[in-house]
């Protein structure tokens, strides 16, 4: 379980907090949207979230972040990344740029954590299953669609085998077919028993994937239920987040007492 | 603060052990040309034995810091994660900007040493010297077979550790710390002791490479008038530049930029001396550009060849550094602060600012 | 599975020959002619280390053209600037105001051979050695993966780069960026082309240095890479051989023990 305890936190050099009063839970398998309208806090969250503030960053954090209950301060960005792993949103700045083929680059992490060849190979080999990129192994690593790039980058995190997978607006540099494949690949993990925190703008995404969401404002967390609740609750448009396509749509035939087809909107 | 000046006293200690030893060892101070060569032993030496001296330098720091704490703290810190993202970044800013933009914009001048400034500013001297010797060394053998790469890039890594680690300590000190709305009399000050620096170093730096010795102790008549000339045209320009300065100063307000024009001509001149002994010695002093008929100049004028490179890069050294100071400087006042201050060196390089 | 996927075999015996033995013989070929310099030296270390290799690796023609291109722009300028303006005894023939003497013949002689030499055997070198595969031999050998993250991305992030300074560029024109003109309006032309291709350039930085921490870079200690190109003793034996025989030449020169050849 990972679990953030009363956090805040403050870049350096900031005046302001950029979160403030956090108390998040992911339990293990369960999968948590986080929606918010642009500068509410869901980077910073993400980035409290996988450790890397303030251990690569920098800054200031107040409230304690607890792996399985063993709170987690003091230590260095690597050893997180074996328990936590995060993707952004951008997947040309995560390739690595040092190596020749997909395959090294999954490899990257476990060979960076010193695992043996076999293992090294194993992981590499299970992550590729399960983002469905066995076939381009061989391929480079610059020469991907933006979709197989993304999943580039989840494979090389998943390589490392974390117990809690978070993503930054994963879907946000793709178009919507690469969305959608991006979004298969996160319903096939839930299923498998990885906890996901999700952070999107676009809240279709999130729609019928998650178990619950969290939504954001300006550092705060002002709302965290069950995702079909959150998404649905009028207070999200006022705080500038859309839901999702499906809700309004269904909203907008209650309002002349129809109902949305089952199986009509996927 | 474990007695950190006690490193600092080990690191000046080490340097000048270092530099005396190699001095004698290498013989003389002296300024006469050797006229089967036409090298200046003096000049070249004492430009080796001043490198030599700083690496002794920053060895013994890091030896009584590795005795006092058990590590290396103070060079392992200046290669964090960040610092490693930032090198193959301003590499490439290098190799780029030195062969494409440099042709595009037509003009002498190179900026191929804009990355290796901008790390060592961002990380440190020694993260800056490291990314000009990593430069260099991709140029030659990286990119080797391919259009981009030079093969003759190797035997100046030198001049590229020494200008990054100028840019980390002038970094350091805050030289490219943009100082906006400077009340008028610091202004003034500040412009007047950068006049008096530029002067200075045209006087000590620049203009003995014509006269043969400073102005006052030269002997002019043994001068040819074409190098009077010169040296009378190169003090002009150097008096123009320091023209430019002051009336930049006066329109923009920021005495930053009087900082790194002085940072950047000093930069020029230590690799005008460095660069020229490899250049006379491996490369006969050319370079395929167009400062090579001013090399020929000089040389047709009466110059040994060691002479005439250093005539000739003392010229074009300075003005290239200075404008690429200038233009890194630039460049760090529009970056977002809290961008900055995430390098090692990035808070020290900025300054204090409110909030 | 896909392993077969990377390190391709090449095409020829010199090819597939470790990485380290064919930098190994650049470096010694490029270093023998600059410091030992004269006639004999280059042409030796070419006729040894270069031709073979070359004829091996079936790369003899394109190796020459090559180096001969590269070499030429700064091999005219030494022709120029010596054989004109440099001092010397014999003089040869004069074209107006200029003396090309004997002297100065021979020293742009001596310069552009060695040019010549090292621009061939890097250019043989470059043609046969993928980057990749010399990074992850240094790699294996224990080389901190520090070093070998910034040489491999550096590769990577040039043609990058070049693709957004072209971009720039292009955009910079049509928004009236002055590329002809006076001097003082082209320095100011500079900013606003450095300025956006470093700062596209920077954000990728921060965004990087942070997947790169999230996926253990940091870790210090042993690492075991998938792959790495193959070695043998044989070639262990020659790189030392080559690189010890070129110390002990230089050794001697500095002694004097080894005459100077012409």
């Amino acid at each position: 379980m990972l679990e953030l305890e009363a956090v805040a936190y403050r870049y350096p050099g900031s005046a302001r907090d950029a979160l403030r009063g956090i108390d998040l839970r992911l339990k293990d398998g369960e999968v948590v949207g986080l929606v918010g309208p642009s500068e509410a806090g869901k980077s910073t969250l993400c980035l409290v979230a996988s450790g890397l503030a303030p251990a690569s960053i920098g800054g200031t954090l107040r409230g304690r972040l607890l792996i399985d209950g063993a709170p987690t301060t003091g230590h260095p960005s690597h050893v997180l990344g074996g328990r936590i792993g995060i993707v952004f949103a951008d997947p040309a700045s995560q390739r690595s740029g040092m190596t020749g083929t997909v395959l090294e680059e999954v490899a990257l992490g476990p060979v960076n954590l010193g695992l043996s060849v076999e293992e090294t190979l194993r992981r590499t080999r299970r992550a590729l299953e399960r983002t469905g990129l066995e076939a381009l192994a061989g391929r480079d690593p610059g020469h991907l669609s933006g979709g197989e790039a993304q999943l580039l980058a989840i494979s090389a995190v998943l390589a490392m085998e974390p117990r809690h997978l978070i993503l930054d607006e994963p879907t946000s540099h793709l178009d919507a077919a690469a969305a959608r494949r991006v979004g298969d690949v996160l319903r096939a993990l839930a299923t498998e028993g990885t906890s996901l925190l999700i952070a999107e703008c676009r809240t279709d995404v999130l729609d019928g994937l998650c178990n619950r969401v969290v939504a954001l404002d300006a550092g705060r967390m002002v709302l965290d239920g069950a995702a079909r609740a959150v998404l649905a609750d009028s207070s999200l448009l006022a705080i500038g987040v859309e839901p999702p396509a499906r809700l309004r749509l269904e909203a907008a035939l209650a309002e002349r007492g129809l109902a949305l087809p089952d199986g009509l909107v996927a | 603060m474990q007695r950190i000046w006690l490193r600092g006293v080990a690191g000046i200690a080490a340097a000048l052990a270092v530099g005396l030893v190699a001095l004698t060892a290498s013989g003389t101070l002296d300024a006469t040309p050797d006229p089967a060569t036409g090298l200046i032993a003096g000049a070249s030496a004492l430009a080796i034995t001043i490198a030599i001296a700083i690496l002794a330098g920053f060895l013994g720091y890091a030896a009584l810091e590795l005795l006092q704490t058990g590590r290396l703290d103070s060079i392992a810190s200046q290669f964090g994660t960040r610092t490693l993202a930032l090198m193959p970044i301003a590499i490439a800013l290098n190799v780029v900007l030195g062969q494409t933009i440099g042709t595009a914009l037509r003009m002498p001048i190179y900026l191929d040493s804009i990355g290796t400034i901008l790390v060592g500013v961002l990380c440190g001297p020694l993260a800056g010297a490291a990314t000009g010797i990593l430069a260099n060394v991709v140029w030659t053998f990286g990119l080797a077979g391919t259009p981009l790469g030079s093969p003759y890039a190797w035997p100046f890594a030198i001049v590229a550790a020494e200008i990054g680690l100028f840019a980390g300590l002038f970094g350091r000190a805050g030289f490219f710390r943009s100082r906006p709305d400077t009340p008028p009399d610091r202004l003034a000050a500040g412009a007047a002791v950068a006049v008096v620096v530029l002067a200075a170093l045209a006087y000590l730096g620049i203009l003995p490479a014509y006269l043969k010795g400073t102005l006052i102790d030269a002997d002019l008549t043994t001068v040819e008038p074409f190098f009077i000339a010169v040296a009378l045209g190169v003090a002009a320009g150097v008096a123009a530049a320091a023209v430019v300065l002051v009336v930049r100063l006066v329109r923009e307000r920021d005495l930053g930029v009087a900082y790194v024009v002085v940072g950047g001509a000093a930069c020029g001149v230590v690799s005008a001396l460095i660069a020229t002994p490899v250049a006379a010695i491996f490369f006969g002093g050319v370079t395929g550009g167009g400062t090579d008929l001013l090399v020929a100049a000089f040389q047709q004028a009466g110059s040994s060849l060691f002479e005439a490179v250093l005539q000739q890069s003392v010229i074009s050294d300075p003005i290239d550094k200075t404008i690429t100071f200038v233009v890194v400087f630039t460049i760090l006042r529009s970056l977002p602060r809290r961008f900055v201050v995430r390098f090692p060196q990035g808070e020290r390089a900025l300054g204090e600012r409110e909030g | 599975m896909a392993l077969d996927a990377i390190g391709r075999p090449g095409p020829s015996l010199y090819h597939r020959l470790n990485p380290l033995t064919k930098v190994a013989s650049a470096a010694v070929a490029t270093l023998g002619a600059f410091l030992i310099g004269g006639y004999v030296a280059p042409a030796l270390l070419f006729a040894g280390l270069v031709l073979p290799g070359a004829l091996v690796a079936r790369l003899l023609r394109r190796v020459v053209r090559l180096s001969l291109l590269v070499s030429l722009l700064i091999s005219v300028s030494v022709a120029l600037v010596s054989v004109l303006t440099r001092a010397g005894a014999t003089t040869l023939f004069t074209i107006g105001p200029f003396d090309a003497t004997l002297e100065g013949v021979d020293f742009a002689g001596r310069v552009i051979v060695r040019l010549v030499v090292a621009a061939a055997a890097l250019t043989l070198f470059g043609l046969t050695t993928e980057p990749r595969a010399l990074v992850a031999d240094l790699e294996r050998r224990g080389a901190s993966p520090r070093l070998t993250f910034a040489l491999a991305a550096t590769l990577d992030a040039i043609p990058r780069m070049i693709e957004r300074a072209v971009v720039v560029a292009a955009a910079q024109r049509a928004r009236g960026l002055d590329t002809e003109g006076r001097l003082l309006a082209r320095l100011r032309g500079l900013v606003p082309l450095v300025g956006p291709v470093l700062l596209s350039s920077l954000a990728e930085v921060e965004q990087r240095s942070l997947a790169l921490d999230a996926r253990a870079f940091g870790r210090r200690g042993p690492r075991h890479p998938v792959w790495s190109p193959p070695d043998s003793d044989r070639q262990r034996a020659v790189r030392w051989l080559l690189v010890l025989g070129l110390t002990a030449i230089l050794a001697g020169r500095a002694v004097g023990a080894v005459p100077e050849l012409p």
